[in-house]
């Protein structure tokens, strides 16, 4: 063998490999490739005969019902569209919005919050500052129950999708837009809390030791030094999840809170697929300006910050 | 420059604009939620649940501590398999509907994913300087670009939920349809992020590749994608993480997964049986969820 080739080889086999992230691949693939052996799927769920002339009808039904007996005509579709826009899908597209802003103003303020608490260095005995010896005792441990607390907390806080828990809470508080807020907020408030946490924990914490130094309190230190630092990236955070948060308060009203999806499952229920497919596209488009304004905003965010 | 006076020039304008904007956002979404709230009729009597919902919630959040290990019913068939069995039965098939999803959603997003990037058509390492190549891809390659973006968006914009309405509607109630209702959202936002995943990795070894006279298509599948399959792979398990949730939640339309369960005992106010079941999907989206977290970690390097 010559030279380069042994050197070839032995470069291959320095090369570098991750083993978890390997089997990690694997694993997900054999779960992937095994679930259509165990589940009860069925391509003829979608291809038989039956099912075909099923969604040739829907797709029949999908034109709007002025037309349904008369060729397409753009004045009817405009009269259709406005009527529907009029009765109930304006209104609702904008409870949907108001759900989505209430919610994640409210989860961002008390992310913010529960964000020092869920971090490493915040609750260390002397935070920011890098003690030589850890102290596991006393005020050490108790500062550090604090976190873990917090921290189980918000897990289970975003562990439970927005949908079950507005399920739970229309329950307990009746059919107004307080569960949708709620749950949106708190599954966002799980979400928030932990990405926050995770970016005070990477904040070069050179600034933040020194006011500790100086003998600021943990206040002073979040106020002063930590706010400033942090909520830029805080702030992207905060936009990416109100773009999910505009999703999921469409989908919410299916509960029976009058957004969106009141309306959807109402249509659905009447049979007017015309109608429930208007008012999804409704929801889309929401959908896609509010990602818009979130690009936007988090370009802005971006450069000025 | 003339005109300004001497103390205008000394003021640190960025700092100033930095501070000024800020403010600013701080301000303007306070109002906006300030404007929710009220468009909402929201105020904090809204909060408080009225006698029947207190009772509901006294309840259900004390049986927090305490799930149900058996069931509730005072009358339970015979051969009826026992809660935890059925929990995790429930927990499996949850699995399955989130891994059959994501299985989809993977291949359409690859594919979409491959075609809504502008590494195969712009710049370095899509290679190939003869004028066919090159009409290809000032003609052709945009508009297949373009297209998938305007699809991606589309599958991403509409809800899973409202994908299997639609699908319930046209089709009716399959297992393959709430599999499908998944990865069709799944599948545009997997193609989105890959996108961006592949359009940003490192070009080094796509550029010596190149360099020692590789093909088109050898620096893309061996200089290129390497580079991202990382990130593509964790992603990937944060999707199935969100998969496992929405897998759940579809249980609320009558598939049996882990949603059909906990809304069933919750509606026979069974609540002992709704925290075995909720604890249950905690369980399940935890482990994925520090699974993700690791293989995130390990990239770190």
């Amino acid at each position: 063998m010559s030279h380069l080739e042994l050197e070839i080889q032995s470069l291959y086999r320095q090369r570098p490999r991750n083993h978890f992230v390997i089997w990690s691949g694997a694993l997900l693939l054999t779960l992937m490739i095994s679930s259509w052996f165990i589940g009860d799927f069925h391509i003829s769920d979608f291809l038989s005969e039956r099912h075909l002339t099923n969604l040739s009808r829907f797709l029949g039904e999908l034109v709007p019902h002025p037309m349904h007996d008369q060729p397409f005509s753009l004045t009817l579709t405009i009269g259709w569209v406005g009527e529907l826009l009029w009765e109930n899908g304006l209104a609702a597209t904008g409870v949907t919005l108001a759900i989505s802003v209430a919610a994640i103003v409210l989860a961002g303020s008390l992310g913010a919050l529960f964000s020092l608490p869920a971090a490493r260095n915040f609750m260390a005995p002397d935070p920011f500052v890098a003690s030589l010896s850890e102290s596991r005792q006393g005020w050490g441990l108790l500062w550090s129950a604090a976190m873990w607390g917090t921290r189980a907390f918000l897990i289970f806080a975003r562990a439970i999708p927005e949908y079950l828990w507005a399920f739970l809470f229309l329950a307990i508080l009746g059919p107004t837009a307080a569960p949708a807020v709620l749950a949106l907020a708190l599954h966002n408030l799980g979400i928030l809390g932990k990405l926050g946490a995770e970016v005070v924990e990477n904040t070069e914490s050179s600034g933040l030791s020194a006011l500790r130094g100086l003998g600021a309190s943990r206040l002073q230190i979040s106020l002063a030094g930590l706010f400033p630092l942090t909520f830029s990236r805080f702030l992207l955070f905060f936009f990416y999840r109100w773009e999910t948060c505009v999703r999921e308060a469409t989908v919410l009203g299916m509960l029976g809170i009058v957004s969106l999806g009141y309306w959807i499952q109402d249509a659905r229920a009447r049979n007017h697929y015309d109608e429930m497919f208007f008012l999804v596209l409704l929801g889309a488009f929401l959908v896609l300006i509010g990602d818009l304004i979130s690009a936007l905003a988090r370009e802005i965010v971006r450069r000025y910050s | 420059m003339g005109g300004t006076s001497g103390a205008d020039s000394i003021q640190p304008v960025s700092l100033r604009r930095g501070m000024g904007l800020r403010r600013i956002l701080i301000l303007i979404i306070l109002g906006a939620g300030l404007w929710a709230f009220i468009q909402l009729n929201l105020t904090p009597a809204d909060l408080i649940p009225n006698p029947g919902g207190l009772q509901v919630a006294g309840k259900f959040f004390s049986r927090a501590l305490s799930p149900a290990l058996t069931y509730e019913a005072e009358f339970v068939p015979a051969n009826t398999q026992p809660l935890l069995w059925k929990a995790i039965q429930a927990a499996g098939t949850t699995v399955v509907f989130a891994a059959a999803a994501m299985s989809l959603a993977l291949v359409a997003g690859l594919i979409l994913g491959f075609l809504a990037s502008t590494a195969w058509w712009v710049g370095d390492p899509a290679g190939g300087r003869s004028a066919t190549v090159v009409f290809l891809r000032r003609s052709v390659a945009p508009i297949i670009y373009g297209s998938t973006r305007v699809l991606i968006t589309l599958m991403r914009s509409v809800h899973e939920l409202l994908w299997a309405v639609l699908l319930l509607a046209a089709f009716g109630l399959s297992h393959l349809s709430a599999a499908v209702a998944i990865a069709i959202p799944f599948g545009g936002t997997l193609a989105k992020i890959f996108a961006e995943m592949i359009d940003e990795a490192p070009r080094d070894v796509a550029e010596a590749y190149r360099g020692s006279g590789a093909s088109s298509t050898q620096v893309y599948l061996l200089g290129l994608l390497p580079r991202a399959l990382p990130d593509m792979i964790a992603y990937a398990f944060y999707r199935f993480e969100c998969a496992l949730r929405s897998s759940a939640i579809l249980g609320f339309f009558g598939y049996p997964t882990l949603g059909f369960f906990i809304a069933a005992s919750f509606e026979n106010l069974h609540y002992g049986e709704v925290w075995t079941y909720l604890y249950t999907l905690f369980f399940l989206v935890t482990v994925v969820d520090w699974w993700s977290g690791a293989l995130r970690k390990r990239f770190a390097v």
